[in-house]
């Protein structure tokens, strides 16, 4: 009899445990699937060949005098600006050189792979005012977004084919580290809360890539010999390309004009 | 063969004694062990609580109505060290009056200094709340009350231990003489008490209310005026859709749940699941309820994990429209407000500060 009870407990007790070792199991079993071997080798480009190209951007024209913009409806803004903004959209230097101009290799690496940079990119906010205005990065880069100013913004990358995204980053809160992860040239940037910030990032897959300076001139460096389409894009000038072949250890001078109105 | 069926029959003997052991235990358990348990009905003076301007009346449980006794006795338990494992924290350490029953830190410290998870919500109006805690796990204020008490990260004691510490205090068996008719201390009638002082935590007759049930219209600054506009007007502040007010109270609260896009992590992430966790619904992640804006201008800092400092801040995260998720609430948008709007809208919220009810303090020594 006592035996019997206690075969009749055991009986009892054994589903009970397996039915909960069993749930344990389930619920620690890994989810996603196998991890596979990173198999991707990387181009690497052979010094002993490798080219550059630089070039100057120019505006062949009268430039039209830049707008100031008015950011009196926050006051902290004004403050934290230091001086009058004017509008960046068309930057200008007395030579006619045009800064701000994005000069990227549209095609020419189909079917090499490029190994995405360590260091982040860095996107401040600083003065209610998006510094640099225009920058490059490789996709999987980190984009490290700086608040330096004393209020709040939302930065808002508008990507069509990246995932678009904002985010809220008060006065003194940490940088955002965020990726894209496809190429997008260019995705437009703006502050949700401060409606005349403006940047543009372009996104590539390889390191080829330059924004003009304030005297236009820009550089690629570390190329690899080869024919490629160099495309410029300009925020209210709009594209252009050039069909380009570059020889080992060349040093090509590409330029590009802008006719002005 | 003999001696076996002797063994068996022994056997069979000691069998029908245990089981006879176990009727007769059972039995003893149905008469006594009900017929022991203290009654957990508040007794002594009806309380009926009077709702200052703005609110409405506070909704009783029915197995719970507010006695002197019981308010006087939650109060003792609300000031009470004991309830912690080393009789340090009190309900009070997060909820602290002087802090409007918050405790003024982005995340509550627990027993040995171990950190929260989450900000210390104000318990002012508390009572209103169709749900508790952020993720509203506890369906009314006697089932929150306890939780805390027990959690290893809180006060970390079990009640087990809360029972019998406080059963060791004459002035404690007297109170619960007082309130519930024995001197039994039990965990219902610690949770009662608990509930029925909270229930008297109200902040009502502000500034607002005087201006907006009160008919006094000069008692908000323009500023305020403008701000109250803003507030809720939904093609601006848009506010009022789940900080809501009605024609004759406003409880600042829809007492829903709610994804803002508080806590996304740089991967795009939620890092506190809030409701779902709850619920298992989808669309709860990240939602977490929405907390009554009365006397927000001193419970800083803000949002259920403490991120936002001022309301300022605040009032600049919902301007950009928070923080984009896939569980984003329909009502968060973009919104153009001017910095002048922004202030505005800080300056209402300066005006939703009620006068904290006397006799809700820390109870003297001889009381």
């Amino acid at each position: 009899m006592v035996l019997k009870i206690r075969k009749l407990a055991l009986l009892c007790i054994a589903p009970a445990i397996l039915a909960t070792g069993c749930s344990r199991k389930n619920e620690t079993a890994p989810s996603g699937p196998p991890l596979s071997q990173n198999t991707v080798s990387y181009f690497k480009v052979d010094p002993s060949t490798a080219a550059s190209i630089t070039g100057t951007v120019h505006y062949n024209g009268k430039p039209t005098p830049r707008k100031p913009i008015d950011i009196s409806e926050d006051p902290a803004c004004v403050e934290a600006h230091h001086g009058k903004p004017y509008d960046e959209s068309v930057m200008v230097s007395r030579k006619g050189e045009l800064a701000n101009a994005f000069i990227y290799v549209k095609s020419g690496f189909e079917g090499k792979t490029f190994a995405t940079p360590s260091e982040p990119v860095a996107i401040d906010q600083n003065g209610c005012w998006f510094r640099p205005r225009v920058l490059g990065i490789q996709t999987n880069q980190v984009l490290k977004v700086v608040n330096s100013d004393p209020v709040t913004h939302n930065i808002h990358p508008m990507a069509e084919v990246n995932r678009a995204w904002n985010h809220s980053q008060g006065a003194g809160d940490p940088p955002l580290n965020r990726k894209f992860t496809k190429s997008e040239i260019m995705i437009p940037v703006k502050c949700n809360i401060h409606g005349w910030m403006r940047a543009y990032i372009g996104v590539l897959d390889h390191p080829y890539f330059a924004v003009s300076k304030e005297d236009g001139t820009f550089t690629i460096s570390n190329l690899p010999p080869g024919t490629y389409t160099l495309a410029i894009w300009q925020e209210k000038l709009g594209t252009q390309e050039q069909q380009i072949t570059i020889s080992p250890r060349q040093h090509a001078v590409v330029d590009f004009n802008y006719k002005g109105k | 063969m003999i001696q076996h069926r002797i063994e068996h029959s022994l056997m069979m003997e000691k069998g029908r004694r245990i089981l006879f052991v176990c009727i007769c235990f059972l039995a003893l358990l149905a008469v006594f062990g009900c017929k022991a348990k203290p009654s957990e009905t508040p007794l002594g003076t009806p309380v009926s609580v009077h709702p200052p301007l703005g609110l409405p009346a506070v909704p009783i449980p029915s197995d719970n109505p507010p006695t002197t006794e019981t308010i006087v006795l939650g109060r003792r338990l609300f000031y009470e060290p004991k309830l912690s494992k080393d009789d340090t924290l009190a309900c009070a350490a997060c909820h602290n009056p002087q802090h409007d029953f918050t405790d003024g830190q982005a995340l509550s410290k627990g027993f040995g200094g171990a950190i929260g998870v989450r900000n210390a919500p104000t318990l002012l109006n508390v009572a209103y709340q169709p749900l508790q805690f952020w993720d509203g796990r506890a369906l009314n204020l006697e089932q929150q009350a306890a939780s805390p008490i027990a959690d290893p990260i809180e006060m970390n004691q079990s009640h087990e231990v809360s029972v019998t510490k406080l059963a060791r205090d004459s002035v404690y068996r007297e109170m619960f003489q007082k309130a519930f008719g024995s001197e039994d201390v039990t965990l219902g009638r610690i949770e009662k008490s608990l509930a029925s002082f909270e229930r008297t935590l109200l902040s009502g007759n502000s500034a607002f209310d005087r201006f907006e049930y009160g008919g006094d219209k000069n008692v908000l600054t323009p500023a305020q005026v403008r701000g109250l506009a803003l507030f809720i007007n939904p093609q601006k502040g848009n506010c009022a859709a789940c900080h809501t007010l009605n024609p004759n109270y406003a409880l600042f609260t829809d007492g829903k749940f709610h994804n803002i896009g508080e806590g996304v992590a740089d991967d795009g992430t939620i890092k506190d699941p809030g409701r779902f966790h709850q619920t298992r619904i989808d669309s709860d992640r990240g939602a977490f309820k929405t907390p009554t804006l009365r006397n927000v201008a001193n419970t800083a800092p803000y949002m259920h994990d403490g991120n936002l400092k001022t309301l300022r801040s605040v009032v600049d995260f919902y301007a950009g429209g928070g923080n984009s998720n896939p569980y984003l609430d329909k009502e968060m948008k973009s919104i153009h407000l001017s910095g002048q709007d922004r202030s505005d809208l800080v300056e209402f919220l300066n005006s939703l500060t009620g006068e904290i009810p006397a006799n809700v303090g820390p109870p003297q020594k001889k009381e």
